[in-house]
């Protein structure tokens, strides 16, 4: 097998944050819910938001859900990415992420932790699976005025 | 235990199939994915390449040598289908685009002489396609829907629906293999009891018409279906075969040409069976491919397909349960492999299956990761989603070795990881 590939693929820092994920639950207090759902697998995740007082500010991510390796570890590594950053920031991560899944970008020093996932562009089939927690993070941040869908899908 | 049978078998058959000799990742090719879809032999390219080169004409249309050469080996595959099923007339076969599409024929045509309060018996295990077709059924008629659930062999519960079944019943639609827990029905004896009670009787035969003798008179059932792709045949046809009366009694499925006698503007008469329920122009080279798969596959001889692939079965679950970390479902096969499919859906520890299916893909191996079509079976074994490996006739031993020791290092990778 081709360990290699695979090494660069499920890097020791994926496999922790699946293993051990440091943002699994809910936030206290939800103030947005989201949940992601992967129809071709199965894979579900469930965001919760927790933002400051103005609505401006991620104060806190957490996820619950099922799915594999490279959709959890995504998962937790954006949980931990989003504290503190403003809506506007945070929109800008989540089109810089899909560009890198398309090998077109990667992030700078102080988020370079995210660029672990980049292994993940040399494995199309594998993308929707890193993509599932930002396209449901975008859904829980632009649908907050309007009506919320029950699940967002990364089935495009 | 001795595979004798593998040196005639798989290794007589696998020149006949270009596509398994190739490399994925830099490794040969072991593909363990054919409950989706079968790979194709030459004879079955041929077959397509010299129809289109050929006698490529529609069908039933015309007086013109081409369109009367089609329409021969239309027919003559509609022949070769009811010959390999042992249907009594080839009027009971029916080409479909897939067994999806002959089960929603089903369930719109004869399914809108349901009433309210009619009763449905399906299985949880049923994949997707023998489900939704009767929850739309359900929805337009007001018929009720009953669930077979797995025993604790993890097979069809006979009892539970010895049960379920009465009076009220009017159709017991389910599988013959199941796609994901290898159990082999006992469709006779499920029709028998059926038919005690009045009710018609469905068979999915998607995955047992590929891999074992079928006899549609000895299962006594009314209608069964089966799709052409998943039996070396090409994709884009299926066929459905019902019993001659009951597809008389039942109106047409879809309108349009091919299915008619006679046409005014107001009013039409329809062709006799079973272009009844052939509107449109058909896949005629695929179904003339099929055709050639279904003399492909009698040349080989089902009982000989069914019994080595029995023998892969019982070397693939004696390997298996070699990993401690894996959880199979379904029934375990007898030593001689008897009892269950050639297929094993199962979960390994720490390792989702998705992420199996990469691990083994880059060492050469397709199999299936997710629900195989099977969510409310998957909801009711509580998981996700399950890794499955499905074997055919070409498959070999020394495949089952390169897939059971890419298994143990997906595991043993996942394990040192996590300590
Ligand atoms: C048991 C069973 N039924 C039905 C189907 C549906 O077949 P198709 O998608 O060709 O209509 C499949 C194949 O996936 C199957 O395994």
């Amino acid at each position: 097998m081709s360990l290699d590939n695979l090494r660069n693929l499920y890097q020791q820092v994926i496999l922790e944050h699946y293993k051990k994920p440091r943002n699994r639950g809910k936030t206290s207090p939800v103030h947005r819910h989201q949940r992601g759902h992967n129809p071709s697998c199965g894979d579900t995740i469930d965001l919760t938001l927790q933002l400051d007082e103005a609505g401006n500010h991620i104060q806190d991510v957490k996820f619950e859900g099922e799915g594999c390796a490279i959709a959890m570890s995504s998962a937790d590594l954006m949980a931990d990415a989003m504290r503190g950053k403003s809506v506007k920031e945070a929109l800008e991560m989540i089109q810089r992420f899909q560009a890198m899944m398309k090998g077109e970008a990667e992030f700078p020093k102080e988020l370079r932790k995210l660029n672990v996932m980049q292994g993940v562009a040399q494995f199309p089939v594998r993308i929707k699976c890193a993509t599932l927690t930002w396209h449901t993070l975008k859904a829980a941040l632009e649908l907050a005025h309007s009506e919320t869908p029950e699940y967002v899908s990364n089935e495009s | 235990m001795t595979l004798t049978q593998e040196k005639t078998l798989a290794a007589q058959v696998r020149p006949d199939f270009p596509i398994l000799h190739q490399q994925v990742n830099g490794k040969p090719l072991v593909y363990l994915d054919n409950a989706a879809t079968s790979q194709k032999p030459l004879v079955v390219l041929d077959a397509l390449r010299d129809y289109y080169e050929r006698d490529n004409a529609n069908v039933h249309r015309g007086v013109h040598t081409l369109s009367s050469r089609a329409t021969d080996a239309y027919e003559g595959a509609r022949d070769k289908i009811a010959k390999f099923v042992n249907a009594a007339s080839r009027q009971e076969i029916v080409f479909t685009r897939n067994a999806s599409e002959a089960i929603n024929l089903v369930a719109y045509a004869w399914g809108s002489t349901l009433k309210q309060g009619d009763e449905i018996i399906l299985s949880v295990m049923e994949h997707h396609s023998n489900l939704i077709p009767w929850q739309m059924v359900a929805q337009r008629t007001g018929a009720v829907l009953k669930f077979v659930e797995p025993n604790a062999n993890e097979e069809f519960n006979l009892e539970q629906y010895k049960a379920l079944i009465s009076n009220k019943t009017r159709l017991v639609s389910i599988l013959h293999v199941s796609n994901t827990l290898g159990y082999i029905n006992p469709v006779a004896e499920i029709t028998a009891i059926a038919h005690h009670y009045g009710a018609r009787v469905l068979v999915d035969a998607c995955q047992s018409v590929p891999h074992m003798p079928v006899d549609v008179q000895a299962m006594d059932c009314d209608w069964l279906v089966a799709s052409g792709h998943k039996m070396c045949g090409p994709t884009g046809v299926g066929f459905l075969y019902g019993k001659l009366d009951l597809l008389r009694s039942m109106p047409p499925f879809l309108g349009g040409g091919e299915m008619i006698a006679d046409v005014f503007l107001d009013h039409a008469t329809y062709a006799d069976l079973p272009h009844k329920f052939e509107a449109g122009t058909p896949a005629i080279g695929e179904a003339i491919a099929l055709g050639a798969a279904v003399d492909y596959l009698s040349s080989l001889g089902m009982d000989k397909i069914h019994a080595y692939e029995e023998q892969l079965t019982a070397y693939l679950f004696q390997q298996l349960q070699q990993i401690p970390e894996l959880r199979i479902y379904g029934p375990r096969p007898t030593l001689e492999g008897k009892g269950r499919a050639a297929l094993a859906a199962f979960t390994a520890g720490e390792v989702h299956p998705h992420d199996l299916s990469t691990i083994l893909d880059e060492a050469g191996v397709a199999i299936r990761a997710g629900h195989h079509c099977t969510q409310p079976l998957h909801r009711y074994l509580k998981v996700q989603s399950t890794a499955r490996a499905s074997l055919y006739f070409y498959n070999t031993q020394a495949e089952i070795d390169v897939f059971i020791a890419a298994l143990r290092e997906a595991v043993d990778f996942f394990a040192s990881i996590f300590g």
